[in-house]
């Protein structure tokens, strides 16, 4: 068993979006039309956006400030316990997991997640012929039942899995080599394209992996550390 | 269960029925798991995987692509971890590529246009190979093959020089770079000074303190993932963190990220960069064995001003604060800083406001890059290389050929090194000179939109009505193609041969691009194209191009790399590494570093504070004949970098705002990146925009003008108007007002095409004279409702 975490370095990070895309190709979350993107329905699992700088003087001491937001894979996640049908739930490696097929779509794991990182799909995917083509191909189940990233039904909430679609294929190489999985052998796609490397991915349970050592800086934090959630999705401050 | 049917056959479509043959574990108590502790999960996956590593083509930046492609499709791209460049990122350009590939708007296949009609009509490969050569052998035989003209793109590795041979053995000298919009100024700056043609490259892993003007390098640039793995190294990959301090009108990415942002006036660069030289020589903290014995021109003597006093003379940091808006205090604080953390680097813009229409922008790039060579700096670890590139085989010497050299000798067509004198290219100047008269009767455009990309890019339109041959290469039917006679389209960089150098590490390296799948459509690699149209013009030209394939001619050139073909294909990358900097006043600084671009000015090693390739130019001019090109100063001054008020267009009382037309990091440099849906999706991330434009404004502005945010306005300069929203944006000067690139495109693709506004319709189309740079920020517009 491993504790999977995520640590994010906000002095690293330039704000590129490429997370985003990166996740997007990975797990077929389609684009937003025009209309949709506008109503805020665009689904991005990991999302960069400007934080608010009200507060924070103006010109020429205002000061920009850019987040980027994955699911925070929490060790008490408030989503798991509202759902009505046991569709979301916490696996053995604390990944917090959707199952499609059991979602009736009654979106109050959206309301109760206190980072807005679940994402109601309101429309079926429109690729137009031959965008489907670069599809990822690779398929997750769970309990039988789809978990990515083929693409979901609509009505449906998805979300952030870690790219468990990569630990799997990991486990199945180091199965299909006939030795043990080591936890250095995966990383969710946002982590592999990071362009300012301010992703680490690892154990959180190895006291050697650099999450670990990371999450034990000064300047590392939990988003709304007082909701008690205990994300498992950390940060480390800017400067 | 009843109420999951629908899903479950979803399911049964997605391929479950298959069986998963890479089934981990037993499925037990499939449906009636009730958040059970214990999960089986299995994963399946394509039955036939593999990886082609490759480079992408969606910036100037050429990063290594590692492409995953399940089944023959392209399903996937990774940064490739050799690559020195990215080390395994890749930006959101590289990520949404598969867009690109399998965009349902890509051009199938080779189209003939009727001019009269405007109607399209398909053809075979082979007519078209037959028109080119018949159209470029009834140039030669009408004794004026220079009136085949060909403008491309970026464009490096061995396209260019293929090209270029192309063009020569046809008799024509005119291959026409798009650099006059973008990097030349820079490597004007660089060459004037240093005496290389060539953008500087930066150390940015090993300086203690940047000083970036203007560059933008966390999000456009000449290289943005080069300065990313510089910049988050400098801060966060070792023991010190190094300071960084952005000077530019915006704050975007790069100034919010910095330790101070300077919003400077628009287009006082060069006076800040003096005011600060000014502080270090008052200080004595120049780096004196540099300026005493590898720089020339530091001291006056009895002929000539040197850089010292007239920088003295007219640089003081109260007339500079005048000038820049910047304190004084601040000026000196800086320079002070600049001068004692070395090793210090002073980085120049691939684009921004060194395009301001005169010749100070390149004054600007010389005071900036002088900045370096009197810390110290230059040549030095921390500070700036020179960037050396792979050592390819020569092509075979061309045959001789009358009507060639004839041709050959002709005056280039876009004016550079004549009309234009310092001018390498004069990529916009293309449409004037057509319009004037220049007869140009076959025309080229490789990975080339010029109707779209340059400022009052209109023109093109009524230019090539004029030319009774325009033929694109491009994937999309952008623009200009809308405008071709032939539309011949490549293949995706994902889909055909090529290659790139690897710039800004210092080091020579070179970068393959490979068809990571076979080509979906009836494209064909331009280098094929050309070396089919050689054979059929026949003569010397069949002989200068002795290879079968496009992939041939990479692999002669890169014969002697260092690595064969095979391990070459498989790494998609090679390079030396480790950058060796040359000792100054060594040989290898005299042949390699300090001057070996000269073209006039002896190539001595010296460093020139006092530009002698700008004497040799501009020494025996009269003040009048200075003042037709915009130089104020006169005599010894007009040699030395200087700060002269940008000639705007526009009155102030009238257009209150400098327009600034910005690069982003999602739509970034390339036309047909504006077709990608996912990257129209996120381009406004900044600001909360999707799918359009926005008009940037400091709310203290807008407040003024009585706008508010999301107001829909006009957006007015002397030349046109656009419409689109206002956003309000606190890092940002009030004078000054931005518009995205890459959007308002009037084709390209049904994503594309009239989404935004093009800020560059906005903008005044005129040449700088000197350079035949193209002009971006001196255009003032009015913003109202």
């Amino acid at each position: 068993m491993s504790k999977w975490s995520m640590v994010i370095d906000l002095d690293k990070c330039v704000a590129c979006q490429a997370c985003s895309i990166a996740c997007r190709f990975e797990n077929n979350t389609p684009v937003a039309a025009p209309d949709q993107a506008e109503l805020g329905r665009a689904i991005r699992w990991n999302d960069v956006f400007p934080l608010p700088v009200e507060d924070e003087g103006e010109y020429p001491n205002a000061k920009e400030r850019y987040m980027t937001r994955p699911c925070m894979h929490c060790e008490n996640p408030p989503c798991t316990k509202v759902c009505p049908v046991g569709a979301t739930y916490q696996d053995e490696d604390g990944i917090i997991r959707q199952n499609y097929a059991r979602c009736i779509g009654c979106r109050l794991c959206t309301v109760g997640c206190p980072y807005t990182v679940r994402y109601f799909n309101w429309s079926v995917p429109d690729w137009v012929s031959p965008l489907t083509e670069h599809l990822n191909p690779d398929r997750v189940e769970g309990r039988g039942a789809l978990e990515g990233p083929s693409i979901r039904p609509r009505g449906v909430v998805e979300k952030c899995t870690y790219c468990i679609h990569r630990l799997q294929k990991a486990h199945a190489q180091a199965e299909a080599e006939g030795r043990d999985f080591r936890s250095d052998e995966y990383v969710p796609a946002c982590v592999q394209t990071c362009t300012g490397k301010a992703r680490f991915f690892g154990d959180l349970d190895d006291p050697n992996s650099t999450v670990s050592q990371l999450s034990q800086k000064r300047r590392a934090f939990r988003l709304l550390e007082e909701a008690g959630t205990n994300p498992k999705t950390i940060y480390l401050q800017e400067g | 269960m009843s109420k999951n049917i629908s899903r479950r056959d979803f399911l049964k479509m997605g391929g479950l029925a298959a069986g998963s043959a890479a089934a981990l574990g037993a499925l037990k108590n499939v449906m009636s798991a009730q958040a059970a502790p214990q999960v089986a999960t299995s994963v399946q996956t394509a039955a036939d995987q593999k990886i082609v590593a490759s480079t992408c083509h969606l910036c100037s930046a050429g990063c290594g692509i590692i492409v995953r492609v399940a089944d023959g499709k392209a399903v996937k791209l990774e940064g490739n971890p050799m690559h020195p460049v990215n080390q395994g990122s890749l930006c959101p350009k590289g990520q949404a590529a598969p867009e690109l590939l399998y965009n349902p708007d890509r051009l199938t296949g080779p189209l003939k246009r009727d001019r009269a009609s405007g109607q399209l009509t398909p053809i075979q490969w082979d007519e078209a190979i037959q028109l080119a050569a018949q159209k470029l052998n009834d140039l030669r035989k009408a004794g004026h093959p220079e009136q085949a003209v060909l403008m491309h793109g970026d464009t490096r590795g061995q396209m260019r020089s293929f090209l270029t041979r192309f063009m020569q053995a046809v008799g024509s000298p005119n291959v026409v770079s798009h650099e006059s919009l973008n990097v030349a100024a820079s490597k004007l700056g660089n060459y004037l000074t240093q005496g290389v043609y060539d953008l500087p490259a930066y150390d940015i892993e090993k300086t203690n303190y940047i000083l970036s003007f203007g560059a933008n390098f966390l999000e456009a640039g000449s290289n943005p993932q080069r300065t990313i793995s510089g910049y988050t190294y400098l801060r966060r990959g070792r023991a010190t963190r190094g300071k960084v301090v952005v000077i530019d009108q915006r704050q975007g990415i790069h100034g919010a990220k910095a330790d101070e942002w300077i919003p400077i006036k628009p287009g006082t660069d060069a006076a800040l960069a003096l005011g600060m030289a000014n502080v270090i020589i008052r200080s004595g903290l120049v780096d004196a064995d540099f300026v005493k014995n590898y720089s020339f021109g530091f001291d006056s003597n009895g002929k000539r001003k040197g850089f010292r006093d007239f920088v003295m003379e007219n640089y003081d940091p109260a007339r500079v604060e005048q000038i820049t808006g910047v304190p004084a205090t601040t000026i000196a604080r800086l320079a002070g800083e600049f001068a004692s953390n070395k090793p210090a680097l002073a980085i120049l813009p691939g684009k921004g406001g060194l395009l301001n229409g005169g010749f100070g922008g390149v004054y600007a790039a010389m005071a900036v890059h002088i900045l370096n060579a009197l810390v110290g700096s230059i040549e030095a670890i921390g500070g700036t290389m020179t960037q050396r590139y792979m050592p390819c085989a020569d092509y075979p010497k061309l045959p001789s050929d009358s009507v060639a050299s004839k041709g050959l000798k002709t005056d280039r067509l876009d004016g550079a090194r004549s009309k234009f004198p310092l001018g390498r290219d004069a990529y916009q100047a293309v449409a004037d000179h057509i319009l004037e008269g220049a007869p140009v009767k076959a025309l080229f455009l490789y990975d080339a939109n010029p109707a779209f990309e340059t400022p009052g890019g209109k023109r093109f339109a009524d230019a090539f009505k004029k030319v009774p041959f325009v033929v694109s290469f491009s994937s999309f039917m952008d623009e200009s193609a809308e405008l071709a006679d032939l539309i011949l389209p490549e293949p995706t960089f994902l889909e055909r041969w090529g290659d790139d150098h690897i710039e800004g590490l210092g080091f020579p390296g070179i970068s393959l691009y490979q068809p990571a799948i076979k080509p979906l459509y009836d494209t064909m690699n331009t280098g094929d194209f050309f070396l089919k149209v050689a054979d059929t013009m026949g003569g010397t030209i069949a002989k200068a191009f002795v290879w079968k394939s496009y992939e041939e001619v990479l692999q002669f050139r890169l014969k002697d790399i260092g690595a064969d073909w095979d391990t070459f294909k498989e790494l998609g990358v090679w390079f030396q590494p480790g950058y060796r900097f040359a000792k100054r006043g060594s040989p290898k600084w005299l042949n390699e570093v300090v001057g070996k671009d000269r073209l006039n000015a002896p190539r001595d090693g010296y460093f020139d504070l006092y530009s002698r390739e700008l004497n040799c130019l501009l020494g025996k001019m009269k003040k009048n004949e200075l003042a037709a090109l915009r130089i104020s100063m006169t005599g010894d001054g007009a040699n030395m970098p200087h700060y002269e008020a940008t000639a705007f267009t526009g009155d102030e009382a009238k257009y209150p705002f400098m327009l600034n037309v910005i690069t982003l990091m999602s739509l970034g440099p390339k036309s047909e990146a504006a077709n990608l849906p996912t990257l129209l999706e996120i381009s406004g991330m900044t600001v909360g925009e999707t799918w359009s434009s926005w008009l940037e404004m400091n709310p203290e502005a807008a407040l003024e003008l009585d706008l508010n945010d999301k107001d829909i306005v006009w957006v007015e300069s002397p030349f046109a108007k656009v419409q689109t929203k206002v956003r309000l944006v606190k890092g940002l000067r009030p004078d000054v007002v931005n518009l995205p690139y890459n959007l308002g495109h009037t084709a390209g693709g049904r994503f594309a095409k009239n989404r935004g506004v093009n800020g560059l319709e906005l903008l005044n189309p005129a040449s700088e004279p000197l350079t035949g740079l193209a002009a971006f920020t001196n255009t003032r517009v009015k913003v109202y409702k």
